[in-house]
């Protein structure tokens, strides 16, 4: 504790980094790994990012959210490298692919399992699962995510109210579908 | 409100997104209907449970090793910089030294051009920020017919003016929600516009005496541009006794279309009620002042206000 306060003394811009941005490290991995589904590009994404957060800490404003702030860095740099290796974005435009069609909803199952969450939230075109993930999982506000998916905000807007309705009738399909296949045995 | 709408509403509900006044309804609506409060369980479950999901599939977590990796090399880059900054000669520093001085002087300079009001205009882009987009206040909004009886009526004049149509030259506004509220001990009245596809803000609030522009005669209003305050664009424009300010993320040129668009009669209304206030102020004993703005400093917040108003001077 005496070691960790003397640390902070002698060097204000360090301790400030590690109380703001390093506990965000764990949460900011689970998106990466989320978003990459490889652990040696996740690592070397969050790396990055972590490497040019503090790089530009003298940017950040005390006060305000760390978490979004870390997550439009790891968008950029994730974006860089992909723009780097000639690759185009995995869907170029979700909503002409998913039109203006509203799924089926079956009643979503009571009791679910994580791994049936993520499966089917997986199964989700990704740019829905990206807007899902910053909403509900990093907690990350409407506009927050439009500055850190480069999105107008109303587009964040459509994407979370058609990829609900995608992650939630691929829940209602996949039980009733594994109710099925239990019933046929 | 109806329970498609409240369907419709819903996840931006529970992620907090909505204008306080939609929240009320929604809670109104769900008080008495047991089908959207269940569908509305539903959705949190659902929320709840992919966030719980994440924060446990072992997956996805980072080993210790990384962490720990990942920690040191950050430590050894902040220090290298630190160590070739140790090497740096005396006149390096002079130099630093006749830099930081030339960069006050620009920041001076483009803090005169923004004028006193630029302390003012951050709690303004604070308020748009924290009310019309986070709705992250500490203070409940109340109505401007609410803040009119308490504070004054001025208040009164933003419930009809701007039209809630506003027809601009960049395009058309539409009124979204007028209150009054309060940021960093400042209360405003607030009305939020629908303005090129974005939440933007009118915000209007009592101006000190100190540090109100020398103004002589019935000036017309015009509406000058502050630049980019915090990652928002704001124009303002003095009234008799108030300053008014629009702030947003759309282009400033837009903003000042929106500004010139609503000026006048905003600015013919605040003078209306004030010359009036002035008239029964004069023939009042002294100590019954609370026909204006400048009664609507909350008391309680007023310490903190001048504490932020010279912190944003600092900044």
């Amino acid at each position: 504790m005496r070691q960790k306060s003397a640390t902070a003394a002698a060097d204000p811009a360090w301790a400030a980094f590690e109380a703001e941005a390093l506990p965000h490290l764990d949460r900011l991995f689970r998106l990466a790994m989320w978003l990459e589904r490889n652990r040696p590009e996740a690592e070397d994404l969050v790396q990055e990012t972590m490497m040019q957060a503090l790089q530009s800490f003298h940017r950040f404003r005390p006060g305000t959210n760390c978490r979004a702030w870390l997550t439009t860095i790891l968008q950029n740099v994730r974006s860089n490298r992909r723009r780097a290796r000639g690759r185009s974005p995995l869907v170029d435009d979700p909503d002409d692919r998913i039109g203006n069609a509203t799924p089926f909803v079956p009643p979503v199952p009571q009791t679910l399992t994580d791994e049936e969450l993520l499966g089917a939230l997986g199964r989700i075109p990704v740019p829905f699962q990206e807007v899902i993930v910053l909403c509900d999982v990093e907690e990350l506000t409407y506009k927050e995510i439009a500055d850190a998916l480069a999105i107008p905000l109303g587009t964040v807007m459509s994407r979370l109210h058609r990829g609900r309705a995608l992650l939630r009738a691929e829940l209602g399909a996949s039980r009733s579908g594994f109710s099925q296949q239990r019933a046929d045995i | 409100m109806e329970c498609r709408d409240v369907r419709e509403m819903a996840d931006s509900f529970l992620a907090e997104e909505l204008l306080t006044e939609t929240n009320h309804e929604i809670l109104r609506h769900l008080e008495t209907c047991p089908v959207c409060r269940a569908d509305l369980a539903g959705r949190r479950a659902l929320r709840d449970g992919v966030r719980r999901a994440f924060a446990r599939a072992p997956e996805l977590g980072p080993t210790p090793e990384f962490v720990t990796r990942v920690h040191t090399e950050l430590r050894n880059a902040h220090r290298a910089p630190a160590r070739r900054r140790a090497g740096f000669r005396g006149w390096l520093a002079l130099a630093a030294a006749v830099l930081l001085a030339v960069a006050l002087g620009v920041a001076y300079r483009s803090r005169n051009q923004v004028g006193a009001a630029g302390a003012v205009a951050r709690a303004a882009v604070g308020d748009h920020r924290n009310c019309a987009l986070q709705f992250r206040l500490t203070e409940k909004p109340i109505s401007l017919a609410e803040a009119a009886q308490r504070y004054g009526s001025v208040y009164r004049v933003l419930e009809s003016v701007p039209a809630d149509d506003v027809i601009t030259a960049a395009g058309p506004a539409h009124v979204l929600e007028r209150h009054s509220c309060v940021y960093g001990g400042r209360r405003f009245a607030h009305v939020v516009f629908k303005y090129r596809g974005e939440p933007v803000s009118l915000l209007v609030t009592a101006y000190d005496e100190g540090a109100r522009p020398a103004r002589g005669g019935d000036v017309r209003p015009h509406a000058t541009s502050a630049g980019r305050i915090d990652d928002m664009s704001v124009v303002s424009f003095p009234a008799s006794r108030q300053m008014v300010f629009f702030a947003g993320d759309v282009a400033e040129s837009d903003l000042s279309n929106l500004a010139e668009a609503v000026a006048e009669p905003l600015y013919r209304g605040l003078s209306t009620v004030d010359s009036v206030a002035a008239g029964r102020r004069s023939s009042m004993p002294r100590g019954h002042d609370v026909d204006t703005l400048d009664v609507a400093f909350v008391s309680r917040g007023s310490a903190h206000a001048m504490d932020f108003l010279s912190d944003a001077c600092e900044r």
